[in-house]
């Protein structure tokens, strides 16, 4: 029996682990032919043959479903949900069967605009994507974006890339630490190790990015096949790409212009099939039978918009609201709640705000400060001074307009007593909160105006 | 050479346990101005996944199933420090999945959303909550708990457990990568919405397996400084 020296299993094991990467580019180089994301091997008639780490995948999502149920996350009025899973349906290719795919299209109690789908057939859009469509066409266009995800198994094909990749992360380190210390090959060696995370990151990314085109790309035709307006999705993208918040940030390692980017090939797309765009574009639908049919919605999304410290963007649903029903004392109530909300800020973004490095310190002293915190620093200022006495009358003027409307909502009187309350005109705010409580007598906040009251009454 | 290793090795085993079992006092409760009998513990969200050479792999039923368990290793310790807890969110929680009452359904989850929001600012700067910096607003009283409740309870926690391959890799090189399960316990004031209490243990640990006592300890050592209910 042969015995080895610590130094020659050391170069045995660095000449294996030298050995593995100069195989992995090849292989790496491979995946795109494997599970090219232009032509998946999963289309909707093909088969999809599942291995175990997709069976594996699939039983987290199923409970991924089930979470979100439990925790009230899903949006539970049924006439909303049922308007969404018409529409997916519709969309829908005939004859489809895809095994272990049950298309579920629900509403997300989430206020940022996003949506996504599992790879069991669960299509989530959030309230703060709904509420910011135009109309049903656009909804459409999402819908469809997500259902191509599914039919083309994105999720599992991914899946599948990033366990590969996360692999070779793993295999780099172990280079790096078995590496004897100094040499030029350490030193290379440990910096690809050190960058090599974000290399691959950024890989994954950019294979997302051709999943996305995809979805995108196979989207507009599922949208010509509904009779749908296909364009309407470029609407849709640079809906989402208007920033109300100034949120999206570019930061060095996705600083190309997704959004403009998606806008730009969706386009171009759509220029090829001009044809079937205008014999699609006048099955377009109203913005008003939209709005109708999500006006609930939008105003349980503002409520959600306000709790996440989004005032803008509840200011500026509130008043699409109102503009699309301007005699709805619940509208108003709400244009009134996002105003008084909105405090010492001002309506909306200007231009030296919405720069990328404006953005970076927003972010930075968002991550900081509670939005109490935020409020009393911009309170200290002249600007911010200006802007809450503003919106404050902005939003007294608009509590008394919604109760001088037809069917008054009473919780303008709780939102009145809040504001009052705050600017120091205790009186005033004991009455409204006590009309409040006498009109809603099993209001789930009486406790909380109860109290309150008696601090009012207090002092 | 060696001597350099020994002192570094004493300064880590000394910082260590502290900054494990780190729990921070509202001055109203370090000053024994208010005192907590009784708590609500609102359902705990803690997650763990599996690290496997491929990379992390969900383990959604597992958390389901340790997040029942850090609760009740919450109410225990809690009841040594004479702490009546329920999960019972009064009479919220049984209306929730009996009479599909959307409304309380609703506003449990944006409690909880709530506090999500204002977990990374504490988690930032913990030691404020000893200058009652933080709190969740009054807003917690639309939850209507019993008025006997001094204090909500929420619980966030997230882990890993390794697997075979894994744990031969982190050995092979040196990685220190290990098993662990962090979990951050925040008390709220049930009128007010401060923040009372917030309590960081951390258990190294394979934290599924049926072995609890390193999570017992973990717990009840987070929670050594709160006072003693009358």
């Amino acid at each position: 029996m042969n015995s080895f020296s610590g130094r020659q299993i050391i170069v045995a094991v660095l000449c294996f682990c030298l050995a593995v990467p100069v195989a992995m580019p090849a292989s790496a180089a491979r995946l795109p032919q494997q599970s090219p994301p232009a032509t998946p091997p999963a289309g909707p008639k093909e088969e999809f043959k599942f291995a175990r780490v997709d069976l594996d995948l699939l039983e987290q999502v199923n409970l991924v479903d089930r979470r979100f149920e439990r925790e009230a996350l899903v949006y539970g009025d049924e006439a909303t949900n049922a308007y969404l899973q018409r529409v997916g349906e519709s969309l829908l290719p005939r004859d489809l069967n895809l095994e272990h795919v049950l298309w579920k299209f629900r509403v997300l109690r989430d206020p940022v605009p996003n949506a996504f789908a599992l790879p069991n057939g669960s299509v989530y859009v959030n309230t703060g994507l709904v509420s910011l469509l135009d109309n049903e066409s656009q909804l459409a266009a999402i819908l469809a974006h997500e259902i191509t995800h599914v039919v083309r198994r994105h999720s599992y094909l991914q899946n599948r890339s990033t366990r590969k990749r996360f692999l070779t992360i793993n295999i780099i380190s172990a280079i790096a630490a078995w590496n004897p210390a100094g040499g030029a090959v350490g030193i290379a060696i440990g910096i690809i190790a050190a960058v090599s995370p974000f290399i691959l990151i950024s890989t994954i990314y950019g294979y997302s990015r051709d999943l996305e085109k995809e979805a995108d790309l196979k989207g507009v035709d599922l949208m010509m096949s509904a009779e749908y307006p296909p364009e309407e999705m470029v609407k849709a993208l640079k809906l989402l790409s208007n920033d109300i918040e100034g949120e999206q940030l570019k930061l060095f390692y996705n600083d190309h212009p997704q959004l403009r980017d998606r806008i730009n090939y969706v386009s171009t797309y759509l220029g090829t099939k001009a044809e079937k765009t205008t014999a699609a574009s006048e099955l377009k639908r109203e913005k008003n039978a939209y709005l109708t049919r999500i006006e609930t919605l939008a105003r349980h999304d503002i409520q959600l918009e306000i709790n996440a410290a989004r005032f803008r963007t509840a200011v500026h649903l509130s008043q699409r609201l109102t503009d699309f029903e301007p005699d709805s004392s619940e509208n108003v109530f709400w244009l009134a709640e996002s105003y008084r909300n909105l405090g010492p800020r001002s309506p909306e973004l200007n231009e030296k705000q919405l720069t990328n490095s404006a953005k970076k310190d927003a972010a930075k002293k968002h991550a900081r400060r509670t939005p109490e915190e935020e409020e009393q620093d911009l309170t200290a200022t002249e600007a911010g001074q200006q802007n809450w006495k503003t919106n404050q009358a902005k939003s007294e003027e608009l509590y008394l307009r919604s109760l001088k409307l037809n069917n008054p909502t009473p919780v303008a009187h709780r939102g009145l007593g809040m504001l009052y309350e705050r600017i120091g005109r205790g009186k005033e705010a004991i009455d409204e909160y006590q009309k409040y409580l006498e009109l809603v007598p099993d209001a789930v906040d009486r406790a909380r105006i109860q109290r309150h009251l008696e601090t009012l009454k207090r002092s | 050479m060696k001597l350099k290793l020994l002192a570094l090795f004493v300064v880590f085993a000394a910082l260590t346990p502290g900054m494990l079992h780190a729990q921070y006092l509202h001055p109203k409760v370090s000053g024994k101005e208010i005192s907590i009998r009784n708590v609500v513990v609102l359902p705990a969200r803690v997650e763990i996944v599996r690290q496997s050479m491929k990379g992390p792999e969900g383990m959604a039923a597992e958390s389901d199933l340790l997040s029942v368990r850090v609760t009740q290793l919450i109410i225990e310790a809690l009841a040594a420090k004479h702490v009546t807890a329920s999960t019972n969110a009064s009479t919220n929680a049984s209306s929730i999945s009996s009479d599909a009452d959307t409304q309380k359904k609703y506003l449990l989850s944006d409690i909880q959303s709530r506090y999500d929001l204002l977990l990374p600012k504490i988690a930032k700067k913990p030691k404020d909550v000893k200058k009652a910096r933080f709190s969740l607003g009054d807003e917690v009283l639309n939850l209507n708990l019993d008025k006997s409740t001094d204090a909500i309870i929420f619980v966030r926690g997230h882990g890993q457990k390794l697997t075979k391959g894994k744990k031969a890799f982190s050995l092979l090189t040196f990685s220190l990568d290990l098993p662990y399960l962090l979990l951050t316990i925040g008390m709220v004031d049930a009128h007010t919405g401060e923040v009372l209490v917030y309590a960081n243990p951390v258990a190294i640990t394979d934290a599924t397996s049926q072995n609890e006592k390193s999570l017992r300890n973990a717990i009840e050592k987070s929670l050594k400084k709160l006072p003693v209910a009358p």
